[in-house]
């Protein structure tokens, strides 16, 4: 866990993301500081994709500014230097099917020119236990052996800041398990910010909250602060403007999508 | 900074062998092949001729390029991108000339390879007659050439669209705007109007520094270019854009002449699109 003195590694100032009409991030602005796992929270469309793609400037923001261990990721001078520090795991897991776990490893180690290829993969295959199905075509596996190979993938490198859209989504109970516990052991010294909309995983691995809503930042703090004396389910709902309805039935199916 | 061929060699290779990797690869080889093939035996006349070269395959093959070329490239960024790879590919620590170049070399490999397995065609020619060395490699070097510029236009086509089969038919449509421009002053004048049109909408996106609008402005630009052929405003619009087409740069190699223009040209249009496909993937950065 970080200190408030631990130097900041992510910051956005302000961005906005814009398409045409459609705004789908409204000048946000947050700090994740070295060390921390931050949980990056919000409802289906809220915008967090996006953000996540600004932040590892595969997305420039329409307005405002991002920081990346100080720099700008999207700059062309610094670009390459801030990806090799950089570990991403996109949404749904993106992974070239036709190659195996083996192959795909190879390949982008190759690509972030890592010195020692072979030692590094061994690493991810234990961290992220993919061993049984190094050999096998990636599009042959399973969505939560997916999911791990574009974990082994992102940490790959050893980077000092990870940024992992949805990690657990795709496994199972005893998966989702692991996953959360090599995100709580990574977070000790790297900084992770993971984008989820399950409250169980929030509570399970972050330090710190940021929660947005049809992009906007609607909570930036500890866990503890979000919770607020109340169950984290009425707090979601009420940051996210659900009626008290529409909520209730919606912590019914966020029950049921936590239990699966 | 230079170039980190290291990357983009492992880029060309990946592209390689995913290509080689897929059954739909070898089909497509295997019918290049065929109709190579039968661009340059089954055409009436050819035994007629009493000759052992590949003049009749020379008349049709720009044509047959025009298909299968795209038919290679329409999968090098579509499949990227409806996968959603792309993302990860391009926050890799990459420049995006070095991934452009990677993905490149990659389906100029395919090509090549085909190519290369197309030299049947010469074999069967040594078995009927006593073909010329020099023609048949000049010849093979135009077809090379014609595949480099190509390759380069299907490349581009594929950065339009994250489906694989509006990919083909973009870059069929380009690589025919060259194949069909100097055959007839109608097709060099439409060729004009295209190309007037898209490098209209380029200079608007990288002036305003981003693509709103830039539909208005390529019509513009092609109505622009619609009045300058048909009012004659620009006397020599048909014969200026006519000087692109193929079949005027490609015609020498099948006779045995390999002029530095011609090959300048070829590699000129790899050069140009190469260059729009990089500014392409730049766009996201802004």
């Amino acid at each position: 866990m970080s200190t408030s003195s631990a130097p900041v590694t992510i910051r956005a100032n302000a961005i906005s993301k814009v398409y045409g009409d459609f705004v789908a991030v409204h000048g946000l602005s947050f700090e994740v500081r070295k060390g921390t796992v931050a949980a990056f929270l919000g409802p289906n469309g809220a915008g967090k994709s996006t953000t996540m793609k600004m932040l590892t400037g595969y997305l420039a923001p329409s307005s405002g500014t991002v920081e990346l261990l100080g720099k700008d990721p999207g700059s062309s001078e610094s670009r390459i230097a801030l990806a090799r520090r950089l570990g991403y795991l996109p949404e749904n897991g993106p992974l070239y099917l036709d190659m195996t776990p083996r192959e795909l490893l190879e390949f982008f180690g190759e690509v972030r020119k890592l010195g020692d290829i072979d030692k590094a993969i061994e690493r991810v295959v234990e961290q992220c236990a993919i061993r049984e199905v190094l050999h096998k075509p990636i599009g042959k596996l399973s969505k939560g052996f997916r999911q791990r190979v574009g974990m082994a993938q992102a940490l790959l490198s050893d980077p000092d800041v990870l940024i992992l859209d949805e990690p657990t989504s795709g496994l199972d109970p005893l998966q989702i398990r692991e996953v959360r516990g090599l995100i709580r052991e990574l977070g000790q010294q790297k900084t992770i910010l993971l984008s989820t909309h399950i409250l169980q995983e929030v509570e399970a691995v972050a330090d710190t909250v940021i929660m947005i809503h049809e992009g906007r930042l609607v909570f930036d703090g500890s866990v503890a602060e979000l919770r607020d004396g109340r169950s984290l389910e009425s707090r979601f709902y009420e940051l996210a403007g659900a009626p008290e309805a529409e909520a209730d039935e919606q912590a019914d199916d966020q029950a049921d999508e936590e239990d699966s | 900074m230079g170039i980190d061929w290291t990357v983009t060699r492992a880029i060309a290779r990946r592209e390689l062998g995913s290509y080689l990797g897929n059954p739909a690869g070898y089909v497509f080889l295997t019918l290049f092949i065929a109709a190579t093939g039968a661009g340059a035996f089954l055409q009436a006349g050819f035994f007629a001729r009493n000759l052992a070269d590949l003049a009749l395959l020379n008349k049709v093959m720009p044509a047959i390029l025009m298909l299968f070329v795209p038919a290679v490239t329409m999968n090098v960024w579509a499949e990227e991108r409806r996968r959603g790879t792309d993302e990860l590919l391009l926050t890799m620590p990459v420049r995006d000339v070095e991934v452009v170049l990677g993905k490149y070399l990659g389906a100029l490999g395919v090509y090549t390879i085909g190519l290369g397995f197309a030299l049947a065609h010469v074999a069967v020619l040594a078995r009927l007659g006593d073909p010329d060395v020099g023609l048949m490699a000049s010849t093979y070097l135009g077809y090379w050439l014609v595949g480099v510029a190509f390759v380069g236009v299907g490349l581009l086509a594929s950065m339009f669209s994250a489906n694989a089969t509006v990919a083909f038919i973009l870059g069929a449509v380009g690589c025919a705007g060259l194949v069909f421009a100097g055959t007839a002053p109608w097709a060099s004048g439409i060729v004009g109007c295209g190309l007037i049109a898209g490098t209209a909408t380029l200079v608007w996106i990288t002036i305003q520094g981003s693509s709103e609008n830039a539909g208005y402005v390529g019509v513009g630009g092609a109505v622009v270019a619609l009045v300058m052929w048909l009012t004659g405003t620009f006397a020599a619009f048909e014969e200026s854009f006519g000087l692109l087409g193929v079949e005027r740069h490609f015609y020498g190699f099948g006779e045995g002449i390999v002029r530095l223009g011609d090959v300048v040209y070829f590699v000129g249009i790899a050069v140009v699109v190469l260059y729009v496909c990089t500014f392409m993937l730049g766009r996201r950065h802004w």
